[in-house]
């Protein structure tokens, strides 16, 4: 480890609306390590999300601090539906993010292209989405926010609009590729299985307001893929005490 | 290809409703035009009121003769031309508008929801006051008539535009103005085009109770005329040339908008 790269100290988050006035998450803090893949697990509507945007820089926190120990951290945010502009090709979706920033050089394009093409896209630069299956899609989204280079990669339950199998493979795929390409990453999820397949640590969220009810450190054998993990007996034993500790 | 027996028959079966469709869809035509003729013939009716099939036909011929055919088509085709030009352009520039200043687009929501209510064509008679009786008021009223019915379907068309993907460009760390150039308005593309074809057939109505009100010349004017002097055939005639062009005006748009889908 290499020290924190992201700091979350004793937030606080309020809503506001003209019914009231909400806590979405209360007293939390957290550090994710440089190269470290860390999980988010709570129950639906407990503030995981707004705890990304926040993270994000789009929401400021109402107390508290969340701060990068290490300088600037540019982030990428991956969301649960692709969100690929269907006018675009595929290859104009992926520098998309380039072109916005005004970072769109021969130099860039090519090396998105090059990330398309290592991670299985190549046949279908000039495809337009609706033709692409929802996994390829969604791969396409994550080498979409690649290639603006981030050095954190926040996933908000990217897998959660996909069928149950391309589920699994593409968790597989992101896996290898965030390992890959050596980013930090933090994963949002109400899955218990995608947390404890993926990361190396699990934060588990209560209800809201959110605050931190356990850290779980998964000491799997490095270099294992998520599909190997879900095998061992480490998740079975991961998996049924996260969940013990959302049902209560 | 080589296809089952099966689906060859499909294939067939699919060709041949299609031709049956087009078939029925013109013995409708004939049939009304042949049963009208025949009731002129046969004295079922007044020609003077109903008028027939062939005086339509020797109507047009007058006119196409007279040399005033083409001018009329020609005054009410310029004048919806450019009530539908007009009308779509600054509707869709409104609605970008009001789409970039929301708290303007807030103050002015029930301005726009009574001006959409409100019957355009009782604005004529002001019309002619403010602008004189001539093709501008014309003009102007189809202007009305589709600029606000643009402005209402395009904005809805922009504020519906995937509040999601407004989001991911907001993580991309994109300004309005890329929002609105990358995302918005590709994104309010189909909203635009249904726009265009309801704004089509709104102009006409402009063109055309413009003309009742004010023209000396144009399909309107004639169908007035024809009405007052009871020249039946002449309204008829006029109705005619009237359908044909709003119907290839429409298809004009109907191809722009696949065009554009591709």
């Amino acid at each position: 480890m290499e020290g924190a790269l992201l700091s979350v100290e004793n937030v606080s988050v309020y809503y506001h609306t003209p019914q009231g006035e909400t806590e979405a998450v209360r007293d939390l803090s957290f550090q994710v390590q440089k190269g470290e893949f860390v999980a988010v697990v709570g129950p639906s509507g407990c503030g995981k999300t707004t705890m990304l945007s926040l993270i994000m820089g789009l929401n400021p926190p109402s107390k508290g601090q969340v701060s990068f120990p290490q300088g600037p951290c540019p982030m990428g945010y991956m969301l649960q539906r692709d969100n690929l502009l269907e006018w675009r090709t595929l290859e104009k979706n992926a520098i998309l993010g380039l072109e916005v920033q005004h970072k769109l050089t021969e130099e860039s394009r090519a090396k998105t292209v090059g990330l398309l093409k290592k991670y299985g896209l190549g046949d279908f630069l000039s495809h337009y989405p609706s033709q692409l299956s929802g996994g390829m899609r969604q791969k396409a989204a994550l080498i979409r926010t690649l290639a603006l280079d981030p050095e954190m990669l926040l996933l908000d339950e990217p897998f959660s609009a996909l069928d149950y199998q391309t589920r699994l493979t593409l968790a597989n795929e992101v896996f290898s590729i965030i390992r890959q390409e050596g980013k930090t990453a933090l994963l949002v999820t109400h899955d218990i299985g995608e947390a404890v397949s993926m990361a190396d640590r699990v934060l588990v969220f209560s209800d809201r307001p959110a605050t931190l009810k356990r850290e779980v450190v998964l000491d799997y054998p490095r270099g294992m893929t998520p599909l190997e993990r879900r095998g061992t007996p480490a998740f079975q034993d991961h998996f049924a005490a996260i969940w013990k500790e959302l049902e209560r | 290809m080589n296809y089952s027996k099966e689906h060859a028959a499909y294939l067939r079966a699919i060709r041949t409703h299609g031709w049956t469709v087009g078939l029925c869809r013109v013995l409708v035509l004939v049939l009304l035009l042949g049963l009208w003729e025949l009731g002129a013939r046969l004295g079922w009716f007044d020609v003077f009121i109903l008028s027939s099939p062939s005086r339509v036909l020797s109507a047009i011929g007058r006119l196409w003769g007279e040399g005033s055919l083409l001018i009329h088509v020609g005054v009410t085709l310029y004048e919806t031309i450019m009530g539908f030009l007009l009308g779509t352009g600054l509707g869709i520039l409104l609605a970008v508008l009001l789409w970039w200043l929301p708290f303007v687009n807030e103050v002015m929501d029930p301005y726009l929801v009574v001006l959409n209510a409100l019957p355009k064509i009782a604005l004529g008679p002001v019309l002619i006051v403010w602008i004189g009786a001539g093709m501008g008021s014309i003009i102007v009223m189809a202007v009305l008539i589709s600029l606000v019915v643009t402005t209402v379907t395009v904005l809805s068309g922009f504020t519906a535009a995937a509040a999601e993907k407004q989001f991911l460009m907001r993580t991309l760390g994109a300004s309005k103005g890329q929002t609105f150039v990358k995302v918005v308005l590709p994104a309010g593309v189909p909203h635009m085009m249904s726009a265009l074809k309801i704004s089509v057939g709104m102009s006409w109505v402009g063109v055309i109770v413009g003309e009742y009100l004010v023209s000396k010349s144009g399909l309107g004017y004639l169908i007035v005329y024809g009405g007052q002097v009871f020249k039946l055939d002449l309204v008829m005639a006029s109705v005619v040339i009237l359908c044909v062009l709003a119907a290839l005006m429409y298809g004009a748009v109907a191809l722009l908008e696949k065009r554009f889908r591709k």
